[in-house]
């Protein structure tokens, strides 16, 4: 048995890596929500916003913007706002013209998609093949409490993705948009009927979960210093897997689900022999499982099948 | 001879009572109608009698065997058929595909023959087209030339028909039809009040229970009638008898009428 | 007169399938692609002639398959002077297998098998242990690995039983992760290196690394492959069309577009499903092995997420259900890119465009599914 303070270490790392997972989850069960259908480019999606957030960066940089307190806001700014358009062009080519058919086409097309987006940054972006190296903008150093250690930038990563998650709370419980969007993920047909624009509703919940796909990018550019044109595959499942255990189309199950494979991938690391390795076995593993014996997730409502 | 028995049948989703402490009867041979406002645990009742909805209480006996427990396949390949409220044909499949699939549970090759005996399989194939042929000529004698298509690319009254002789190819002792006549016109609700007369003149030894709203359909095809409402069975008889039974108009027209 | 024009046809579309090919020059190459292009539009324009060549086709069906077998033997003699487009080809003709498998399972029942890439490296991978570590000859090994893929994926029963649709898609990519990582990090795999020095196949004394020849004409090695490809992809195709085209496909079919239904009718589900993962993933993992002893080595990479991806695109472009057109797929899908090497970079974004692509324009794909009529 590891010592006590491994696994309260690794259960902030896991906490730390939940947070990225949760903000892609957050768009998963969105976008789930509102039309029913899984946005599996979603992923790369992410993947997209972390290489956008890294030219921002560069770009500011070449702009002779160096301090990170004005550099990283705009970066994020813009990362969010090029996933945002780029997510919404996605559901219009992709999710909106198939709705009519079986769900299946939607999750291949977007898979598709995915692919699409992924190759686009391979061959496109220079050198798309190599990892990039992420400048590092957060404060170094840190302290250590009870034999465990935290770390700044960690804090700082953990500010901003819980600042993200009450942003996200605050837009659909606080806004017309958010309204919009929740009486749409109830009944489409009744929200349409109260004089709800369906487009218009559908565009600005695909804008808001790229968008914080972007932010789950960026984190995750500062948290691993580098970033590379495959991380939207793993991202992806991991952000799927976790919108499914928290309960597809609730917000607060996707933020559960992926804090809770966060926690469960770091302390499988740490509990079995070559952990590092392994763990994403154990945590995949974890959600067939839950798939298996509890479809409708931690949060999710129970789907009686009607027939 | 009773040939299903239902005795104190209990469903229940949750807190929700959906069918409560139902006892119904079908002789062989005999047509019952089902009447009942919506949500009364009509389709409920078929649900649980095929084995998709599981019983939480009461016993279901069809031909002196418990049917509790069983799966949806076991119980039909025991001779319960049914056909659905809203169409559940393969829309994509011919019409001759959808009644042979109520003919696979009698099959008598398997996969080994279909890939190493295909003469085998071909001629039983042959025979099951003839008899799905055959089928769809009681309906209508063009449909058989039809029988190729593609089932979307039918008419509804016709798709309705392949839905039933898709029931009947598995040689039922009991058919049961959920509302035949749901979302048809007028002509189109004679012509299957005359398809039914050909089923019942065809099949004499068959057992239907038929859930209608059409009052004008279920006089017409069946003798006796059980009356449903909030998932109690509230009358039970000829059809004069429950159609004018108190508990029945009320559930029909509302209390304020029914005392008027 | 009939048979004349079927045999005309067959003969033009292998000409032109060789010429497209071979021609390197920019004038041949531009005169090809004029003919593929002017026959093309020929038909498309004069519906006459299209229904003409159609019912020459069914009148004509066992000539017509003899002609295209004929012309099927004939294609490395055609090819020759290239080994390495013979080596296209019968790597095209393992994902006729593989497709073939995988369609029965996605296509025909439904099952939303994303897991094509592990099947196949199960197959591969069971071929490399059992020759270079536990020293089976290959051909053993060859028939043998399918059944590993086979047994492996009774561990997914339950998930394919118990979810579908979205769920069941992600059970399945789960499963390719899975495997991918304990390829990677397990010793006796090799690790990310994988297993070298696969032996090759030697049938009745003759080694797959000799030149064969073929009416007095020189074949290039990799021909040896191209025609242990050609007979498994045939028999694959007759195996699967005529499961698809009997009682097992007719329920698949109802199974996966209605479940209700079909338990009513007295499928049961379970059987079903179980049965087109089994059969499906038998000829995935046969389509892996012998992809293991044609390369000679195996390795994580070789069976990731990506393809499957690319083994889903075959299926999507040839036409979903569609036994014809899973060959179509496969016989269009992995030579184009090769054919054209600067799109070789661009190959998978060309998948995934041509996939999207399809799927708003054309879902039911190139050759869609046939109404079954049983003859």
């Amino acid at each position: 048995m590891p010592p006590l303070e491994l696994l309260l270490q690794q259960a902030l790392n896991g906490v730390m890596l939940g947070v990225m997972y949760a903000l892609i989850a957050v768009g998963f069960t969105l976008f789930f929500g509102v039309l029913d259908v899984i946005h599996f480019s979603h992923g790369d999606i992410f993947m997209l916003g972390a290489f956008a957030g890294l030219s921002a960066l560069l770009g500011l940089k070449a702009a002779g913007v160096a301090g990170a307190a004005l550099a990283l806001p705009l970066a994020f700014a813009a990362a969010m706002l090029v996933t945002g358009l780029v997510g919404v062009a996605a559901e219009r080519v992709c999710v909106k013209p198939l709705a009519r058919s079986s769900p299946l086409m939607t999750l291949l097309a977007t898979l598709s998609l995915g692919l699409v987006l992924r190759e686009s940054v391979l061959i496109f972006y220079p050198r798309g093949a190599d990892p990039k190296p992420f400048p590092q903008l957060l404060p170094q150093g840190g302290v250590e409490v009870g034999g465990v250690a935290i770390r700044y930038e960690n804090l700082a990563i953990l500010a901003i993705g819980f600042a993200a998650m009450i942003a996200v709370d605050r837009i659909i419980n606080r806004t017309r948009m958010g309204a919009a969007i929740r009486a749409v993920a109830q009944d489409p047909e009744a929200a349409q009927m109260m004089g709800v624009n369906l487009d218009r509703t559908v565009d600005a919940t695909f804008f808001l979960g790229s968008a914080l796909a972007a932010v789950a990018g960026i984190l995750s550019g500062l948290y691993y210093s580098e970033i590379h044109f495959i991380m939207g595959i793993t991202g992806g499942v991991i952000g799927f897997s976790a919108a499914a255990i928290g309960g597809l189309g609730n917000v607060y199950g996707a933020i559960v689900g992926g804090l809770l494979f966060g926690v469960l991938q770091t302390t499988a690391a740490a509990l079995i022999p070559r952990g590092s390795e392994f763990r994403d076995v154990v945590a995949f593993a974890v959600v067939m499982l839950f798939l298996v014996f509890k479809p409708s997730g931690i949060l999710g409502e129970k789907s009686v099948e009607r027939v | 001879m009773s040939l299903l028995e239902v005795k104190g049948l209990t469903v229940s989703f949750g807190g929700l009572v959906a069918l409560d402490a139902v006892d119904v009867g079908v002789d062989a041979g005999e047509t019952l109608g089902v009447i009942g406002p919506n949500g009364s645990g009509k389709t409920t009742l078929f649900n649980a009698l095929t084995g998709l909805y599981a019983a939480a209480a009461g016993e279901i006996r069809f031909a002196g065997r418990e049917l509790a427990g069983l799966e949806a396949h076991a119980i039909a390949r025991l001779g319960i058929a049914r056909t659905f409220q809203s169409s559940r044909l393969c829309l994509a499949l011919s019409a001759f595909d959808n009644i042979l699939i109520g003919m696979q549970a009698g099959r008598r090759t398997g996969l080994l023959d279909s890939v190493f005996r295909r003469g085998k399989l071909l001629a039983e194939m042959g025979e099951a087209l003839e008899r799905a042929s055959h089928l769809l000529a009681l309906f209508n004698r063009d449909l058989p030339a039809r029988g190729f298509e593609r089932v979307g690319q039918l008419p509804q009254i016709d798709r309705r028909r392949v839905e039933i002789c898709r029931a009947l190819a598995s040689r039922p002792k009991l058919l049961l039809l959920d509302e035949p006549s749901a979302g048809m016109n007028p002509e189109e609700t004679a012509e299957l009040m005359r398809d039914l007369q050909i089923v019942r003149e065809e099949m004499p030894g068959l057992s239907v229970i038929v859930i209608e709203h059409d009052m004008f359909v279920i006089e017409g095809v069946s003798r006796r009638v059980v009356a449903f409402n909030y998932g109690r069975k509230i009358a039970e008889g000829p059809f004069a008898a429950v159609a004018a039974h108190p508990e029945v108009r009320e559930a029909y027209l509302g209390r304020e009428t029914a005392r008027a | 007169m009939a048979l004349v024009l079927v045999w005309a046809a067959e003969l033009a579309v292998f000409a032109l399938v060789v010429a497209g090919i071979l021609a390197e020059r920019p004038l041949p190459l531009a005169a090809t692609g004029l003919a593929i292009v002017a026959a093309a539009v020929g038909l498309r324009l004069r519906p006459g002639l299209r229904r003409a060549l159609v019912a020459a086709f069914v009148a004509h069906r066992r000539a017509a398959l003899a002609g295209g077998a004929l012309l099927a033997l004939a294609l490395p003699l055609a090819l020759r002077a290239s080994p390495y487009w013979t080596f296209v080809a019968a790597l095209a003709l393992l994902y006729v297998t593989i497709g073939q498998g995988l369609n029965l399972q996605i296509g025909t029942a439904g099952v939303l098998n994303l897991a094509g890439a592990a099947f196949a490296g199960l197959g591969g991978y069971s071929v490399g242990l059992l020759t270079v570590t536990a020293g089976w000859p290959a051909w053993l090994a060859v028939l043998a690995a399918p059944w590993v893929a086979v047994i492996v994926g009774t561990l997914l029963f339950v998930p394919i039983l118990k979810t579908r649709g979205h769920y069941l898609a992600l059970v399945t990519i789960a499963f390719v992760f899975i495997f991918n990582i304990l390829m990677n990090n397990f010793e006796f795999t090799g690790g990310p290196q994988g297993i070298k020095n696969i032996p090759t196949l030697r049938l009745f004394g003759w080694p797959f690394t000799a030149k064969p020849s073929l009416l007095g004409v020189e074949l290039p090695a990799h021909a040896n492959f191209y025609y242990a490809a050609l007979v498994m992809a045939s028999l694959t195709t007759l195996v699967l069309r005529r499961l698809h085209d009997s009682w097992l496909g007719l329920t698949l079919n109802t199974l996966r577009d209605d479940e209700i239904a079909a338990r009513c009718c007295g499928v049961s589900i379970t059987r079903g499903k179980l049965l087109a993962f089994c059969i499906g993933n038998f000829f995935i993992g046969l389509g892996g092995a012998l992809y293991a002893v044609m390369v000679g080595f195996v390795s994580p990479p070789d069976f990731d997420f990506g393809y499957s991806l690319v083994m889903l695109s075959v299926i999507i472009i040839g036409g979903v259900d569609s036994i014809p057109g899973v060959v179509l797929g496969a016989c269009l899908l992995l030579p184009l890119p090769e054919r054209f090497r600067f799109l070789h970079e661009y190959r998978l974004l060309l998948y995934g465009l041509v996939i999207v692509v399809m799927l708003l324009y054309r879902p039911q794909g190139l050759w869609p599914a046939a109404i079954r009529r049983y003859r």
